[in-house]
């Protein structure tokens, strides 16, 4: 009976491999319990080890995770190698294709992390069902949080993905949270495109960048998507805006904070040509 | 574009056949009216009018919906197969309901008798293309430039292997009809590149998907 015997073979190899490869769509929501609401999960491992008003904030920024799973897993390598390091910030565009496997793929690299991580959502997350499983996996597009005096925006600016239409990023909201100090000594903002970039709605260029024209207590506005490092300012109205490099320039940054408006950015070169 | 026309024409076909087979008993010769066959049997076999579906096909999982229906034709000895399903997976599991229209081919190359009534076949081969519709964020006319996104947020193809055991039952006019349960090991083009430029990072049982399914000639 060696029909039976191969058959019976390759069902008992199938059930050894496990429903959760019963797949009813790449773009479906579904995430192990373990995996939801990964946001809050790192903002209370972060707020487990607090820090006082006035010390120094250090963090790794980087952008891009996409599709980078080699190069992630030489990032978290060499980010775990860092000392003094509070948290790591991706900023968007963790997934390539916004297919939920995509954002497992990458959590289960970055979780690794001796540190938590952190977030903020990328144009290619918005893909498809991206927005859903964005939601499911990480929460809410637009939260803030505190750590060390500083306050941390981060916001949904990918206007494309919504075919503009002046309702993303969502300037009200951010006006009111750079007013909103309360326990902070100074603000960052970040976002995944830049208001430089022809994918953020232009309608809204003007009054974002008043928006942060308009809080003093604004080290600098941080993002991802065109993945390489640039510093300046180009709205000529003293606001620094910076962006960073993606995971296959291996390269990332880390960024110290403190005194009024301070900062200190390094740059790590990590992987094969490190 | 070609890909959605070719979904298209996969999709009608069945439901055109089925058109055309009422039409065909409806303008039948009165002198045949009541002794006219649905599906005229000949002595040597099980012929039927080729547009006529052979089974109907039942599947959860594989990329295609949690529960996909449809119909399939048996090409070559029954060795080649089109399915044409219909798949579902709603708001709770995807964030909007998304129904998927699918058409997969599978060749077998070996068929084992078991006894009687059973039969094995321990490898099916195949691919599939499907086209999902109602995701949240649907690529509007004029949203992005010309290759913005290379690849199709909708349209998927990929690959899939898998064996399949099959009960015979005997009808009364005495014509064998398989009852058969399956399950395919799959992929689609999306994971297998992401698996291609990762291969350090990224395993094969990681782009794997399973589908379980049923087949039933009629």
């Amino acid at each position: 009976m060696n029909s039976w015997y191969s058959c019976g073979c390759t069902l008992a190899l199938t059930g050894l491999v496990g429903c959760s490869l019963v797949e009813y769509s790449p773009n479906q929501t579904h995430m192990p319990a373990t995996e939801r609401a990964l946001t809050n999960q790192a903002l209370q491992r972060l707020q487990a080890h607090p820090k006082g008003k006035s010390d120094t904030v250090r963090f790794v920024f980087v952008g891009d995770t996409q599709r980078f799973y080699d190069e992630t897993e030489q990032f978290v390598a060499s980010v775990n190698r860092q000392r003094n390091i509070d948290f790591v910030f991706v900023a968007g565009d963790i997934s390539d294709f916004g297919l939920a496997r995509e954002f497992r793929w990458v959590h289960e690299r970055l979780q690794q992390l001796q540190v938590p991580y952190l977030t903020v959502v990328g144009n290619h997350d918005l893909v498809g069902n991206g927005r859903a499983i964005y939601q499911t996996a990480y929460g809410p597009l637009n939260y803030t949080f505190r750590y060390g005096g500083t306050k941390f925006i981060c916001l949904d600016t990918n206007g494309r993905e919504y075919s503009f239409g002046a309702r993303v990023p969502d300037v009200p909201w951010l006006q009111q949270q750079l007013q909103d100090t309360t326990g902070s000594r100074h603000t960052v903002v970040i976002s995944h495109v830049p208001p430089t970039d022809e994918d953020f709605d232009p309608a809204l260029v003007p009054s974002y960048t008043a928006a942060l024209r308009g809080c003093p207590r604004l080290v600098f506005h941080l993002s991802g998507h065109v993945h390489r490092f640039s510093a300046g300012k180009p709205f000529h109205d003293g606001v620094t805006y910076l962006t960073t490099y993606s995971l296959a320039k291996h390269r990332y940054h880390i960024i110290s904070l403190w005194g009024q408006r301070q900062f200190r950015l390094e740059t790590v070169t990590y992987g094969p040509d490190a | 574009m070609a890909s959605h026309l070719l979904l298209a024409v996969l999709l009608a076909s069945p439901l055109v056949a089925v058109a055309q087979e009422q039409l065909a008993n409806q303008t039948s010769s009165p002198s045949l009216l009541g002794r006219h066959q649905k599906y005229p049997m000949p002595a040597n076999g099980d012929k039927k009018p080729w547009y006529r579906p052979r089974h109907v096909v039942l599947q959860t999982g594989g990329g295609i919906g949690m529960i996909a229906a449809g119909v399939g034709y048996g090409l070559g000895k029954d060795r080649n197969e089109l399915d044409i399903l219909l798949g579902y997976v709603p708001t709770k599991y995807a964030g909007s309901s998304l129904s998927i229209a699918t058409a997969k081919y599978t060749y077998s190359p070996f068929v084992l008798p078991v006894g009687e009534r059973w039969q094995v076949r321990p490898l099916t081969i195949g691919g599939y293309i499907s086209y999902t519709h109602g995701t949240i964020n649907d690529e509007e006319k004029g949203q992005y430039a010309k290759g913005y996104y290379w690849f199709s947020t909708d349209t998927r193809v990929g690959p899939v292997l898998g064996s399949r055991l099959a009960y015979q039952r005997r009808t009364r006019e005495g014509q064998t009809r398989n009852i058969s349960f399956y399950y395919e090991l799959g992929s689609n083009d999306l994971y297998i590149l992401s698996y291609v430029q990762n291969r350090k990072a990224l395993s094969v049982g990681d782009i794997l998907t399973l589908s379980l399914g049923l087949k039933a000639d009629f």
